[in-house]
């Protein structure tokens, strides 16, 4: 009967299993210090997810090649094992669990997204590993009172934030009630999405503008008209969505397509969807957050200031870096520093080091608050004019005026 | 194995030894895994959830000839209403899966273990309530209007979930925390799995020897004779659903538990991943067959996390690949295949011509 055939499976199953870990690599081995990663080289998230490892590869190319890092006074170089998350939760829980259990690695990298890094953090929690992240934005991260987790990235709730507030500028330099303003909100039904909306509801409650729109949209987001539909019947003064890169596409042809007019139109993950060169002057006029420009005035020895790091990283993978790719390297950057000011690998005494962090970098300055989140660095909001991205909040570093209202389509 | 009822060339004793010795070599290794490769400890865990995954699905698809791609739709349920049973006596639910954040709710043992096995019972009974109502509506479809009409469910139940705000709605919901020990937590875990895989395992078995399996299989040869023979066709039907959803209940709420983060359609209503990997795992093994669905999930994890480890980005084709050859070389699962060509082993002789040939598959 089968009798015979399933140990022999069994047997299989569990030698190929051996096999396979038998791959596995420590920690810091010799002169290497090895960091793992879960990251999104297929599915709904692949675009983002490329520009994290890019990101990560380029931070640890550039330190390798500046001589590496030197810990208690031997020198060391980076290496990255990657795995791949699918853009799942499921998936992502358990590649972390292979990569500290399986590949005996101490120091991990975050996912893309939200949702995979809420999947992860119990993970690493669990095994009391650092992580560093500069992917996950959703404010219930931090909340859970999480040990391990850093993140280098302002968080969600702040993304629009700042549209809102222009928006309530602008109503009063024209004489109007920042009351009299209505807003439409469009957002994915994801833990980042839904966290981005929370931020700028609060935000339109302090002004008392109205809420005539919400609506969620579903996650492989590919139209949004029903929404843009009501939008066009309606009239909002403000419309904001936000779904990751497919959404930041979807809203941007869609809009085009539907000749839908709305005085103020803001995004998240323009530069990460590319709109600019995907849809031209289309995207013009779009507002657009993002959590780090390359005309921003920030720097570090490494890489120089963020307009070097824009220019090494084009010249690298051919397209001029999002803050994706930026606040990826960052992570990197971070860990590094860590690893010198504690001047050991012991989880404990880098996950010290890490929470003590306050350095100046390229993309920000870094310090982290008690839950694990940088609030040194602020959200930027960039407006698209004549096909580039042009920071018009904060005043700090707004190289231009925001071209308020958007010209309705039958004036382009 | 059931096989050995009507195995008239072998002695009842000799077959009985040899299923013994079987069940032994299966205990002692599933015993015995996690504590030779501890590392592996979860990766074990996730294949007996896919044995529960594949054998739960073969109750419809394999034994009663109904094609469900919604089975997944009670691992979900049971995920959900494990959590929340875990979670709302102690806290507000409603903030503990704000948007806002979560909080740390900080479990006692007690509490944890408590909440973790009421949870599952009463997973495993809201699962089979949901089926009862579900299967009374719908078993009355057959073939592909019943296919397709799971296909949906599955995918509505996703869509309802992530608008839900209770239980975090798109955000999600995170399981709390272990109080224990990591290994502690990984073992203990891996022991629920394997339990509840040789549960199923044993339950069905014992299910498919009696007058259900029969009326089942009668179901699947010809439904109409069946019913002109006086079986209450829909209610046979109706109950090997409920069945099936009590033992997926069971599987989802701890599979909520070792992920640690429910996602209302990538982890818990996951149709394209673990709604399509049952309905795969049991043909791959030969569906209709007790231990069909036991080696096709096998295969399945192990080549899978195999692909997942050396062919990154391309893992999902490799993996279509295989289901091509398999589909293209074993039309009738891995089991259907040995059967077909050593008859005798499955305790049938191929007398004069072809007298058995009509008998039907079991």
């Amino acid at each position: 009967m089968l009798g015979k055939l399933k140990p022999l499976a069994l047997a299989a199953a569990a030698a190929s299993l051996c096999l396979a870990g038998g791959a596995a690599s420590a920690k810091v081995e010799g002169d290497t210090i090895v960091l793992g990663a879960a990251v999104s080289v297929t599915g709904k998230y692949s675009t983002n997810g490329k520009h994290t490892m890019n990101g990560y590869n380029l931070a640890i190319e550039t330190i390798n090649a500046a001589g590496g890092v030197e810990v208690a006074g031997k020198t060391y170089k980076l290496e990255i094992v990657y795995y791949d998350d699918e853009s799942t939760p499921a998936r992502g829980a358990q590649l972390a669990e292979r990569l500290i259990s399986q590949d005996g690695i101490k120091f991990l990298l975050g996912p893309y997204s939200s949702g995979l890094t809420k999947a992860i953090a119990p993970v690493t929690e669990k095994y009391g590993i650092p992580m560093v992240e500069g992917n996950g934005a959703s404010r219930s991260l931090f909340t859970q009172g999480y040990k391990y987790l850093f993140a280098v990235l302002s968080t969600s709730e702040q993304y629009l934030a700042g549209a809102i507030s222009l928006a309530a500028e602008k109503a009063i330099a024209e004489g109007r009630k920042p009351q009299d303003l209505t807003v439409a909100l469009a957002f994915e039904n994801d833990p980042f999405s839904q966290d981005v909306r929370a931020g700028v509801i609060d935000d339109a409650s302090t002004y008392g503008i109205r809420v005539v729109i919400d609506d969620k949209l579903p996650k492989e987001l590919n139209d949004m008209s029903a929404t843009l539909t009501k939008v066009k019947a309606v009239k909002p003064d403000i419309l904001v969505v936000s779904g990751h890169s497919k959404g930041a596409a979807t809203a941007i042809k869609q809009i085009a397509d539907m000749k839908v007019d709305v005085p103020i139109l803001a995004l998240t993950h323009c530069e990460a969807a590319d709109v600019i060169g995907k849809f031209g002057a289309k995207a013009d006029y779009t507002l657009c957050a993002t959590q780090w420009a390359e005309t921003m005035s920030y720097s570090d020895d490494l890489f120089g200031s963020a307009a070097d790091y824009a220019k090494t990283f084009e010249a690298k993978f051919g397209y001029v870096p999002p803050y994706q790719a930026a606040e990826s390297s960052a992570s990197v950057q971070t860990f590094v520093d860590a690893f010198q000011r504690a001047g050991s690998f012991e989880t404990d005494a880098v996950r010290d080091a890490l929470a003590a962090t306050d350095m100046e970098t390229f993309y920000g300055n870094i310090k982290f608050d008690e839950s694990g989140k940088n609030i040194a660095k602020p959200m930027a909001l960039r407006q698209v004019q004549n096909g580039s991205l042009v920071v018009v909040a904060p005043t700090k570093w707004a190289a231009a005026e925001m071209i308020y209202p958007r010209p309705k389509w039958s004036d382009r | 194995m059931t096989a050995a009822a009507k195995s008239p060339a072998k002695s009842p004793a000799k077959s009985s030894a040899k299923t013994l010795a079987t069940y032994a070599v299966i205990a002692g290794a599933g015993l015995l895994g996690p504590l030779v490769l501890p590392a592996f400890t979860t990766q074990f865990a996730f294949l007996w959830v896919m044995v529960t995954f594949a054998l739960t699905w073969d109750v419809l698809g394999g034994q009663m000839g109904y094609n469900s791609f919604g089975n997944v739709v009670y691992f979900g349920i049971g995920m959900y209403v494990c959590a929340v049973v875990q979670v709302a006596p102690f806290t507000d639910l409603a903030e503990y899966n704000s948007a806002y954040g979560t909080q740390d709710i900080g479990l006692t043992s007690l509490q944890y273990y408590a909440g973790l096995g009421a949870g599952c019972l009463v997973a495993a009974l809201v699962a089979v309530v949901v089926a009862f109502v579900l299967g009374s509506g719908i078993l009355g479809l057959r073939g592909h209007y019943f296919a397709i009409c799971t296909l949906g469910l599955g995918i509505a139940a996703g869509e309802i979930a992530a608008g839900i705000d209770i239980i975090g709605a798109g955000s999600g919901m995170v399981t709390p925390l272990y109080p224990g020990e990591i290994g502690t937590r990984n073992r203990f875990f891996y022991y629920l799995c394997f339990a509840l895989a040789v549960v199923t395992f044993l339950a069905l078995r014992r299910l498919y020897a009696g007058r259900f399996g029969l009326a089942i299989n009668a179901i699947r040869d010809d439904e109409d004779k069946a019913e002109a023979m006086g079986l209450h066709t829909t209610r046979y039907k109706t109950i090997a659903w409920c069945i099936a959803a009590f033992f997926l209940a069971i599987s989802g709420g701890l599979v909520g538990n070792i992920v640690g983060f429910i996602d209302p359609t990538d982890v818990a209503f996951a149709g394209a991943t673990f709604g399509v990997w049952m309905v795969l795992m049991a043909i791959l093994g030969g569906k209709g067959t007790m231990w069909g669905p036991v080696l096709g999930a096998a295969i399945f994890h192990v080549t899978q996390e195999l692909f997942w480890i050396y062919l990154l980005g391309w893992q999902r084709v490799a993996l279509g690949v295989l289901i091509v050859l398999i589909v293209v070389f074993f039309p009738q699962g891995i089991i259907g295949w040995l059967r077909e060509r050593y008859p005798h082993r499955f305790g049938r002789r191929i007398e004069a011509a072809s007298g058995e040939a009509e008998e039907p598959a079991q």
